[in-house]
């Protein structure tokens, strides 16, 4: 669904635009050509078939008992397709929590050890239809963006009437035409970071500007980390076992 | 240890040692915690949609299932394309050498959608290339990390604080045209936004 985002330009003249987000193209998946299949989250055992029960019925050895007797399957219940849920917390004894439970925010460094324990801290949107996001005073070619920062989404900002396509293609030329991206801010002052939901991550924001003709792409570059390698620690290792494939980290 | 990443540029080969960089692994990372009464912490479930299920950790697994709801076992499934065309199996391209294109156009790397990030230790770099990076030069290459259906897009680039890698795929956007008026809102599904940046951290 296309946002409302409600931008400014170099003069300080702000008008409310859509935006959508890119998406790359979809790769190659697992599938059979004579069948259609679809993948499907389903129940593989009970809680009585996990390793606590298993071993409070059968002792720490309990491989035979599984191999002679199969007591970690439930014919009645194994293989139920499992759909929509519902997050519950479960106490430290095993019980269903029927209040919400305490939350504690707990702050890692780059090597997992806890660095600071703090209550939760709730944190604002910035990015409304209400206040503008701003330019900011700091341009960068592209070349320097590229090489600098990792650009995690990337959002199009597009027109809705003919006022805001002559807006946003103003824009986009002036950009171009500079061949620069500006840093965007947003808050009162104009100078945070971007944060489009409550408590969401907060990006640094680039606009790059783009015209062919009487064509013109608006494209807000979203970023939350430099091109800088890892700090060095005691228990770094460079090994490494991911795979783009899996999308990464949320 | 992975095998390195191994390029080809006018004939001389490079190869880098390459270690995964994200955020997290750069300034640390937040979590919520969740307490009981007693101060111990919560194990996170799911209750089903019913109520007569409660998913503990490992109930659960996930697999591909025919129309008629049987399960279908993963070696007989093979590579599909999105338009539904066989694709055939590719090797990892870690340990073999993938020849350089290049120098790209910055804008090709912001058309780019990145899924990983690599920091680059250089095991052997040549001259040239090593130049070409040190002056802002940005080349593409193969990239799988392991065997699969899918290569994706590799981008070499170099920075005052070494070299990178940035893997994805093409991420095409649209031109706006006067005449093109985009759809009101609510008309548009294709969107996951909110999820997308609904992540926790700083």
């Amino acid at each position: 669904m296309p946002r409302l985002l409600n931008i400014s330009n170099d003069e300080g003249r702000d008008a409310r635009v859509q935006t959508k987000g890119a998406k790359p193209v979809p790769g190659n998946r697992l599938g059979r050509p004579d069948i259609d299949i679809s993948f499907k989250r389903y129940l593989s055992t009970t809680q009585a078939g996990l390793h606590d029960d298993l071993v409070k019925k059968f002792g720490e050895d309990y491989a035979q008992a599984l191999i002679d007797g199969d007591p970690e399957t439930d014919i009645e219940q194994v293989g139920r397709s499992i759909a929509t849920t519902h997050t519950v917390y479960l106490s430290g004894d095993g019980e269903v929590l029927h209040a919400p439970p305490d939350v504690v925010e707990l702050i890692l460094d780059p090597f997992g050890q806890e660095r600071e324990r703090r209550t939760p801290q709730e944190v604002e949107a910035n990015v409304n239809d209400a206040m503008p996001v701003r330019w900011r005073r700091r341009r960068m070619a592209r070349s320097e963006l590229v090489r600098r920062f990792v650009i995690k989404r990337t959002l199009q900002i597009r027109h809705d009437s003919g006022i805001t396509y002559d807006y946003l293609f103003k824009m986009a030329r002036e950009l171009d035409e500079a061949s620069v991206v500006v840093l965007l801010g947003a808050g009162e002052k104009g100078r945070e970071p971007l944060r489009f939901s409550q408590n969401g991550a907060p990006y640094q924001a680039f606009l790059e500007g783009r015209v062919d003709g009487e064509r013109y792409k608006l494209l807000l570059h979203l970023s939350d980390m430099e091109l800088k390698p890892p700090p060095q620690g005691p228990s770094d290792d460079s090994d490494d076992d991911s795979s783009s494939d899996d999308g990464g980290e949320g | 240890m992975a095998k390195p990443i191994v390029v080809s540029w006018q004939g001389e080969v490079s190869s880098f040692a390459l270690t995964r960089i994200s955020r997290s692994r750069l300034y640390g990372s937040r979590q919520r915690v969740h307490l009981d009464p007693t101060g111990a912490r919560c194990q996170r479930a799911a209750l089903t949609d019913d109520g007569s299920l409660l998913l503990e950790q490992g109930m659960t697994a996930q697999g591909y299932f025919d129309p008629s709801g049987e399960w279908v076992p993963n070696n007989t499934l093979t590579g599909m394309s999105p338009e539904g065309e066989l694709v055939d199996k590719v090797d990892s391209t870690l340990g073999v050498s993938q020849e350089l294109e290049g120098p790209l156009d910055p804008q090709d790397v912001l058309d780019l959608g990145v899924s990983s990030v690599y920091s680059l230790e250089p095991e052997e770099i040549s001259e040239s290339l090593g130049a070409r990076l040190s002056e802002g030069d940005i080349f593409r290459f193969r990239f799988a990390y392991r065997a699969g259906f899918n290569t994706e897009m590799g981008i070499l680039l170099g920075n005052e604080q070494g070299a990178f890698a940035l893997v994805g795929r093409p991420q095409p956007t649209d031109w706006n045209e006067l005449a093109q008026i985009v759809q009101p809102l609510d008309d548009d599904e294709d969107d996951d936004l909110d999820d997308d940046l609904d992540f926790e951290m700083f």
